[in-house]
């Protein structure tokens, strides 16, 4: 049974106040407050705050009979009475949101502070666990960065994370910093690529300071290292890291790197080495599937502070298969509407997903040739019959994605992709598109086709 | 009550114990000191039922008994007697006085309605607050206390009891003082905030006692100090104090160190256009001195240049002028010992850290005034 305190104990005041003399009523009950009431079988246990010692003493002694005949009366059930100090509940809130300068200014400064700290570890700011989107795909990398951030150096040690690019490698290096940083400032942790690393040694031994190289690496609590691979086949680079490496463990320091490839897989890689790494946790992260591609593109896109509807988000996963290619797009998407001035629509960002996100010439280097035959072996189709006049779908479907795929990938255009598949109108072509951009948002073996000839080419 | 007492020895205990008789008491024993023969001892309690004083005193008991009676007039009947013996009576509800020539009868009330006031401190539950260190520690801590009610977490000190140290806290969120003192005994480790006035009247009292007892009663959410026969107590002021810990600055840009009177006059004279321009001084680092400015629109303006030691750590000084509550700067140059004192700044906009370079266990902050540019 739930029993209002407030409104049972005013009205026990109601009736003590006849009882006894104002003055005495003011002096003793007024800031009396139940703090708390059991209900047990037959009766109830009731606590009654009181705000200081000699108010307690005198309830207790003198007006004990009274009180809990009130509150007899009241409740309707035999009550026993504790007492307490403590003040009444919304008197203690009272005041305390008003913040003073030496107060205020606290979590500005910190921030600065704090940002200070990051920048002499090495470390991206932007880079938490609060902006990393977890789904089955990286669930394994996040939980283990979780507990190493945790108990840095007791977890897992070393931990070796490993992936493709743009699967957030380096992100879920650096939040475990990041996480480590904001709990104690003073932990040392240093960030650096395998080619930072590579270059202190060399400049180590060109100026004879590599007594200074090993101060800098050997004396840390958590070592970062990012692309690791790239110091295998360096002799005296991989020694040397060697050393720190049991530098920093001896001393229970952490250790975090990434690479491109499993440790096994490293190739050039000093046996002691790999060996090391491989008694830690080796764990990978694979490509981001639609959903957290879905969440990666919400987080960016509240980031840079563009409002993008449910849909529109979808239709952006769907149609770029990375984190840094999302990234790309939004900052495009950005672009286009703060300098022409157009509205953010969905029409607008399947023009755009239609022209293809800008790639580094990579994709182009691929003649359309090479993407017909991928896509005629994927779906088992003839050339011939895929570039006929069928328009059966499961014939015209392929055919609309071969189109989709000339005009994103190669950026080739309407007019030549139309020339390209039997001679078709570049309305035809564009209809083609438009239509498989908005499927891929909406149709999951679309998408699945998509990536996976994608994949092929 | 049937009892013997010298005058001298009443009149102080009186002028003690009625400071802790509530003004304003709606409940009329209140107003009341409560005195109790007991044995050998006569002993006078008051209380506002915030803080409680209780000292006893030695005198030559006829009958046991206890009495209440206005605080007030029994002081100044008191206080206006010759000294030497006094005879007191309590005849039903009301007290004769007799003395030198004097007769009187004041009548009080029954001592049952008066509150239980703490009389007694046990010397092994309680801790002991090295006398001569705690006194010169407490002026130096409790002026950064705040006055605002509004807040009433801040108008306390702050005790931190660890194994061997005991530090004091005190700030109003501008100015912040601490300053840790060691203790002889090893005690357990508390951290509670005591109200500012009864810190004020145990340093007012505890320079003729022997040694200063803490007593914290935690359930009861209450202390006790014991000075000798005099026990006092408070309650405990609850609520959260600021994480003070954060807002200490670990490292400085500049560093300045200037000789402390020297500093004061320039404070005291810049104080002449401050007052009408919201307090404000502003300083000035140059090389090796610092420049005091303060400016008035309808009065006028001073500088005052004095000799400092200038210690940058950052590849640049200061730019510009750091600007401070005179009042603030005038407060901790009273509360410094030392002949020097040293100044730390990062920019205009964080905490300024000022420190006694003879004393490294005390530690002042003061928040610089932002000025509108």
């Amino acid at each position: 049974m739930d029993i209002d305190k407030i409104s049972t104990w005013n009205d026990a005041l109601q009736s003590i106040k006849v009882s006894v003399s104002s003055a005495i009523f003011s002096t003793w009950f007024s800031q009396t407050h139940i703090a708390e009431i059991i209900p047990t079988d037959e009766r109830f246990l009731i606590e009654i705050g009181c705000n200081s010692s000699f108010v307690k003493n005198t309830i207790e002694t003198r007006y004990f009979g009274l009180v809990q005949d009130t509150l007899t009366k009241i409740l309707g059930k035999p009550c026993d009475l504790t007492f307490v100090i403590k003040n009444v509940p919304s008197q203690k809130e009272a005041g305390s949101k008003t913040i003073t300068p030496l107060f205020e200014i606290k979590e500005e400064r910190l921030d600065e502070e704090f940002t200070n700290i990051l920048l002499r570890a090495r470390i991206r700011p932007g880079h938490t666990f609060e902006n990393f989107a977890v789904s089955s795909s990286n669930q394994m990398a996040h939980a283990a960065a979780e507990a190493v951030a945790q108990s840095p150096g007791k977890a897992y040690n070393p931990l070796f994370i490993w992936g493709g690019v743009g699967v957030g490698k380096t992100h879920l290096m650096v939040s475990v910093a990041h996480e480590v940083l904001k709990k104690g400032s003073e932990t040392k942790v240093y960030f650096c690529t395998g080619e930072d690393f590579t270059n202190d040694i060399v400049e180590g031994i060109r100026n004879k300071t590599t007594q200074a190289f090993r101060n800098k690496y050997r004396k840390l609590d958590i070592l970062l290292v990012d692309d690791i691979q790239f110091i295998a086949g360096k002799d005296s680079v991989q020694e040397e890291f060697f050393h720190t490496f049991n530098a920093v463990t001896s001393a229970g320091g952490q250790i975090i790197l990434t690479s491109d490839k499993p440790p096994s897989e490293i190739s050039k890689l000093e046996e002691r080495l790999r060996s090391r790494f491989e008694a830690g946790l080796i764990v990978d992260i694979a490509p981001p599937d639609f959903e957290l591609r879905c969440a990666i593109t919400q987080i960016k896109s509240k980031e840079k502070g563009l409002a993008l509807e449910m849909d529109q988000v979808q239709l952006i996963a769907s149609n770029l298969e990375s984190a840094r290619k999302i990234e790309g797009f939004l900052v495009n998407l950005l672009t286009q509407i703060k300098i022409k001035k157009v509205p953010l629509t969905n029409e607008l960002i399947e023009t755009s997903l239609g022209k293809g996100v800008e790639t580094n010439g990579k994709m182009a280097k691929k003649t359309p040739e090479e993407i017909f035959d991928t896509v005629s072996k994927y779906y088992q189709i003839g050339k011939r019959v895929l570039l006929g006049d069928s328009r059966a779908r499961p014939i015209a479907r392929p055919r609309q994605i071969l189109m989709y795929l000339l005009r994103t990938e190669l950026q080739m255009p309407f007019e030549e992709v139309g020339r390209l598949i039997g001679g078709r109108d570049h309305s035809t072509v564009m209809h083609a598109v438009n239509k498989i951009t908005s499927l891929a948002s909406t149709d999951v073996q679309i998408r699945e086709d998509i990536l996976g000839i994608k994949n092929k080419i | 009550m049937d009892l013997e007492v010298l005058q001298e020895n009443l009149s102080k205990a009186l002028s003690i114990t009625s400071r802790f008789v509530s003004s304003r008491a709606q409940l009329p024993v209140l107003a009341n000191i409560l005195l109790r023969g007991d044995k050998t001892k006569l002993i006078l309690s008051a209380t506002n039922l915030e803080t409680s004083a209780s000292i006893s005193l030695g005198a030559k008991i006829k009958e046991d008994g206890e009495l209440t009676i206005p605080a007030k007039n029994f002081f100044e009947i008191v206080s206006n007697l010759n000294s030497g013996t006094i005879h007191l009576i309590s005849e039903k509800e009301s007290l004769r006085i007799t003395g030198s020539g004097f007769t009187g009868r004041i009548s009080g009330m029954n001592a049952s309605d008066f509150p239980k006031v703490p009389q007694i401190i046990k010397k092994d539950e309680s801790i002991d607050l090295s006398k001569t260190k705690f006194l010169n520690a407490l002026p130096q801590v409790s002026f950064a206390a705040s006055s605002d009610e509004g807040r009433p977490i801040l108008t306390g000190i702050l005790f931190i009891l660890s194994k061997k140290n005991l530090s004091l806290v005190a700030t109003d969120g501008f100015r912040l003082s601490k300053k840790t003192i060691n203790l002889e005994k090893a005690g357990r480790e508390i951290k509670i905030v005591i109200p500012k006035n009864i810190l004020l009247e145990v340093s007012r009292v505890g320079e003729e006692n022997e040694n200063i007892l803490l007593g914290v009663k935690e359930k009861e959410k209450q202390i006790v100090f014991g000075l000798d026969n005099l026990i006092l107590s408070s309650r405990v002021l609850e609520g959260e104090f600021p994480d003070f810990e954060k807002i200490i600055p670990k490292n400085s840009s500049v560093k300045v160190r200037v000789d402390k009177e020297e500093f004061l006059r320039a404070v005291k004279l810049s104080s002449v256009f401050a007052r009408d321009s919201a307090n404000i001084v502003k300083i000035k680092i140059m090389k090796d001195s610092i420049k005091l400015s303060a400016e008035s629109s309808q009065v006028g303006n001073q500088e005052t240049v004095i000799d400092a030691k200038i210690n940058t750590e950052g590849p640049e000084l200061v730019e510009g002028e750091i600007s401070f509550n005179y009042k603030f700067l005038e407060d901790f140059l009273r509360a410094v010992t030392g002949e020097e004192v040293v100044m730390e700044f990062n920019n205009a906009s964080s905490p300024g850290v000022f420190t006694d370079p003879k004393d490294p266990n005390f530690l002042h902050l003061i928040m610089p005034v932002k000025v509108q540019t």
